[in-house]
């Protein structure tokens, strides 16, 4: 069983190295107070002194006097078409894991990629790579729904998209779900 | 005993001798009974002081108490920190204000900073010493570079110790060895206490005459005799009264220690034993903690005039408290130092400089042992699933939590500044909140107030505190209804109009609307996003309440859930905990992730005995629940939670949910960013009424604490079979971009409107609608 995952293990680290360096743009990091303050001031103190806006009511009352002022909010709920990039620092955690799993260390390499994942948590590359350190620790059940949590971020990137279906296809076959596998299989065939 | 045995023993066996011999040879044959017996209870007494001794000497060795961690803190080009915060976690973390080049220290200079790290053993490895340099510019790190040390594009700083769990005396330590402690340190000690340490063999007769002289001339206690071996003896046993049995006692002991024990190993477990100060319940013992306590700094990095200031305060812990009594302290760390240079161990160059300097010490320690009782409390009974007190409170385990201080310290701002604030009167008093932040995709617990004063350590509410979470549930039986996409989009039109239900026993029941209105018919979406109860009520009804109590329980509810339809409003009870296991699954778009507060628990030694892993359990389809997350969006914008945007920037995008009961007994705020979950409630604990909704009570407290902190929006990935259309959601149609009541909206592929309508509302053919389907 292990030896029929490995080609898959390698087929998606190479995909995901290359998909790592394309994939542009990212999530919006806001400052604290807004992006409109002077940069460099120090944010995260809280400052007591600053009033807070109470309100009585289910909805806002605009014409009463608001202590903060009132800006039109954004007008429409967000969303987005991929995943984020990985960061450099993120990129260097995921390359130490892979050292860790090629010398077949996969405890270790699923630490290195949890650190990875706290900082980076929106790059399904990230959740990929678990998914093959729990496929090397012979725990597919954990393997597969880190893959799906990947798919759920590769967004329209059809080289990621590929490489997780393929991936999940692996798993499925090999925990014995011969279905899911060609449904999988299918999936990353018609991308 | 020993008296009694000793004189009425004799008097009856001398009876038939002449009164004067019988009077010589019985005093000596008294005398020589005396003697055997009084060996013999000697002997005895020993053999049981020894036991004592040995007991205590082994078992003390080892019985260490259990630290607990906060999260290291990541830093790293782009990492999202302020200035302040930074500057706050590096004290936090022992470090101090000064060079930035020695170890343990930081310079800061508006955004800019030099840090020098002390190194740490961390569960997966050693972090080694480093010099770091990095700006904080506009909350984040910019310019990250490692000057000296190993480079690398990301280090953890030593992290934080937050708690401990102690041994029932209340000791903490850090364990040294001796081999590790500078050499000048042991070397002062017996200049200062015991010159003769190596030779003696646990007492020393000729000093304990010196001082007795010194004591008689002076007329009370001016010099004590007692060698490290019975001062560790006398610490053993935790009483300072200076009884002659107990001394005698000690003396006897010290005897036998040295008997069984090497110097060094007397010498090692002095230096872990010796008090040195108290910090409310829990008492400061040996060396190594002493330093950090005083110091925050580790044994091996102590100047000399840090190491004379320890070895003289031995004396009197308290009487020479350099926090509380400096000018006493200097005095006494200045005589030590001058005994450091008349024996030797510093030339008069070094005891010159030393003597030149401050005391050195940090103004507060930099661990407290109350600041996060909420929390951990919660890390407390993570662990009782895997860990027996006992162990936890004399194996020195070193637990690895999820604790984020710098959102801590927002979290408990949000609650203590805005509690205050809401309501009136009585009801303000009586106010109380809880609040619990999650790392949104790994399940972190990084935040946790149990109360409006978060230093309490009394009910924690935000673990069991159970109330009916009302429209909280909303989004639950609005998933399950989007679950059917043949039968429900975000557009589908639903009753917002009053109905009765009858019961089998004939009870009846009327839900209304919040405002007491009726709309009609409303868009799906509005009816969510403005939380109406009754198409909820209807919707849910129409799915089933058994379909709705699953997805509860998938999401994680694992207490039971009522069949009653007023669980359809949230007549369900649940703690801020639980809400946010299962708001996890709605943050995640469907993937249940497991609430942690531990990442590992390592023995003493490093070595790993537990590592929690993060997990992800995808329980719904990710598809519905992006439509569900498009609306918690919606009602951020112009729904019910809209009031958020006082407070938090325009630009941070967020989705999250209202929630009030009946009389405003209880109000909840649930929602999320990019990278964070928070659960907010205030209430009553006696749960009486307080006029509040979720918008005016549990709504401020949750803005007030996102605005606090630097984080990424929310913006989901739109998953597999979701698309975008321009519709009209009155007419149930697709439409033009440009009209003014156009609405971008998802959809389930295969769901979305067929028909078409003009900005005028005129129906069309949807033949364009069909090719934009096409090439997407």
């Amino acid at each position: 069983m292990k030896m029929r995952l490995m080609p898959c293990v390698f087929m998606t680290s190479a995909m995901l190295a290359l998909a790592g360096c394309a994939a542009p743009g990212g999530s919006i990091y806001v400052p604290a107070g807004g992006s409109s303050r002077v940069p460099v001031q120090p944010s995260v103190t809280p400052e007591p002194e600053a009033p807070a806006p109470v309100w009585q009511q289910e909805q806002p009352d605009v014409s009463a006097p608001a202590p903060a002022p009132v800006t039109p909010p954004a007008t429409s709920p967000s969303y987005r078409d991929s995943g984020d990039s990985l960061s450099p620092a993120a990129l260097s955690l995921v390359r130490e894991a892979d050292r860790l799993l090629a010398q077949g260390n996969a405890p270790a390499a699923i630490t290195k990629l949890e650190r990875a994942q706290r900082i980076a948590p929106r790059s399904p590359e990230v959740y990929f790579k678990l998914s093959e350190a729990y496929v090397i620790s012979q725990r597919l059940d954990r393997a597969e729904q880190f893959a799906l949590k990947g798919l759920s971020m590769a967004g329209n990137d059809a080289g990621l998209q590929r490489a997780g279906w393929v991936l999940l296809a692996d798993i499925r076959r090999a925990r014995g779900n011969v279905a899911g596998a060609t449904e999988a299989e299918a999936k990353a065939s018609a991308l | 005993m020993k008296k009694k045995n000793a004189s009425s023993g004799p008097r009856k066996k001398t009876s038939r001798k002449s009164p004067a011999s019988r009077k010589r040879s019985g005093f000596w044959r008294f005398l020589l009974r005396a003697f055997i017996i009084g060996a013999v209870l000697l002997a005895g007494w020993m053999v049981y002081l020894d036991a004592v001794i040995t007991e205590r000497f082994e078992g003390r060795r080892f019985e260490v108490p259990s630290r607990v961690y906060a999260r290291p803190l990541e830093l790293y080009d782009g990492a999202g920190i302020g200035a302040a915060a930074l500057e706050r976690e590096l004290k936090l973390s022992g470090f101090r204000k000064g060079d930035g080049a020695r170890a343990g220290s930081y310079r800061r200079n508006g955004g800019r900073f030099v840090i020098s790290t002390r190194g740490f053993r961390f569960p997966d490895g050693e972090e080694p010493r480093r010099r770091l340099k990095l700006t904080v510019s506009g909350d984040r790190v910019r310019n990250f570079a490692v000057v000296s040390g190993p480079a690398s594009p990301i280090v953890r700083l030593e992290p934080a110790q937050i708690g401990g769990i102690y041994p029932s005396h209340k000791e903490d330590r850090i364990l040294v060895r001796l081999d590790d402690v500078p050499a000048l340190l042991p070397a002062t000690l017996m200049v200062v206490e015991d010159r003769h340490f190596y030779d003696h063999f646990g007492i020393a007769p000729l000093s304990i005459g010196r001082a007795m002289l010194a004591n008689l001339r002076a007329g009370r206690i001016v010099q004590g005799g007692s060698t490290l071996t019975q001062q560790l003896v006398k610490n053993f046993f935790l009483t300072r009264d200076q009884t002659l049995l107990r001394k005698g006692n000690e003396a006897l002991m010290s005897v036998l220690l040295e008997l069984h024990y090497e110097k060094d190993d007397i010498l090692e477990t002095y230096l872990n034993e010796v008090y040195l100060g108290q910090a409310g319940t829990r008492s400061i013992n040996g060396l190594g903690l002493a330093s950090q306590f005083y110091f925050g700094e580790s044994l091996k990095d102590l100047g000399v005039h840090q190491i004379a200031l320890l070895v003289g305060m031995i004396k009197g812990p308290s009487y020479y408290n350099p926090r509380r009594h400096p000018e006493r302290a200097l005095t006494r760390r200045n005589l030590v130092i001058s005994e450091m240079e008349d024996a030797g161990l510093i030339d008069s160059v070094q005891a010159t400089r030393a003597r030149g300097l401050p005391l050195g010490v940090t103004e507060k320690p930099s661990y407290s042992e109350d600041r996060y009782p909420a929390y951990i409390d919660l890390v407390r009974r993570h662990l009782a699933r895997d860990y027996r007190e006992e162990d936890l409170r004399s194996h020195g385990l070193r637990i690895f939590t999820t604790l984020n201080p710098t959102i801590q310290y927002a979290a408990e701002f949000a609650v203590r500044d805005t509690l205050p604030r809401i309501g009136h009167g009585e009801v303000r008093k009586a106010l109380e909140a809880a609040l619990v932040v999650t790392a949104k995709d790994t399940g972190e617990v990084v935040a946790l107030v149990g109360g409006r004063d978060p230093d309490y350590a009394g009910f924690n509410r935000a673990l069991d505190a159970s109330r009916p979470i009302g429209s909280l549930i909303k989004p639950f039986v609005y998933l399950a209804a989007l679950s059917k996409p043949e039968k429900y989009t975000l557009i589908t039109p639903v009753q917002d109009r009053s109905f009765t239900l009858e019961f089998d026993d004939g009870r009846l029941w009327q839900p209304k609307n919040y405002d007491g209105k009726e709309r009609g018919l409303v868009p799906l979406h509005e009816a969510l996003s403005h939380s109406y109860n009754l198409p909820a009520v209807r919707v849910g009804l129409d799915v089933g309440v058994d379909a709705v109590k699953d997805t509860l329980q998938a999401f994680g509810v694992s207490s039971a859930i009522s069949e009653y339809p007023s669980m359809l409003l949230g007549a369900v009870p649940m703690t801020p905990v639980t809400v946010a296991q299962i708001y996890q699954g709605l943050a995640t778009s469907g993937f249940n992730t497991p609430l942690r507060t531990i990442r590992e628990v390592t023995d003493a030694g490093g070595e790993a005995l537990s590592r929690y892993n993060l997990e992800v359990d995808q329980v719904a389809d990710p598809a519905a629940v992006h439509l569900v997350q498009y609306v918690m969006q919606e009602t951020m914008y112009e729904g019910t939670g809209k009031s958020a945007y006082f407070t938090v920037p325009e630009e941070l995008s967020l989705a999250g949910k209202t929630g009030t009961t009946d009389d405003g007994r209880d109000s909840w705020f649930a929602g999320f960013s990019g990278d964070l979950l928070a659960v907010a409630w205030v209430g009553r604990d006696d749960n009486g009424p307080t006029s509040l909704t979720g918008a005016s009570g549990a709504l401020p407290v949750w803005s007030r604490f996102m605005a606090q902190v630097p984080q990424h929006g929310f913006s989901p990935v739109i998953p597999d079979g979701v698309s975008y259309h321009w519709v009209n959601d009155r007419e149930q149609a697709v439409t033009d971009e440009n009209c003014d009541n156009a609405r971008r909206v998802p959809f389930i592929s295969g769901s979305e409107p067929e028909r078409r309508v003009s900005c005028s509302g005129a129906l069309q053919r949807r033949i364009q609608g069909w090719f934009e389907g096409l090439f997407r």
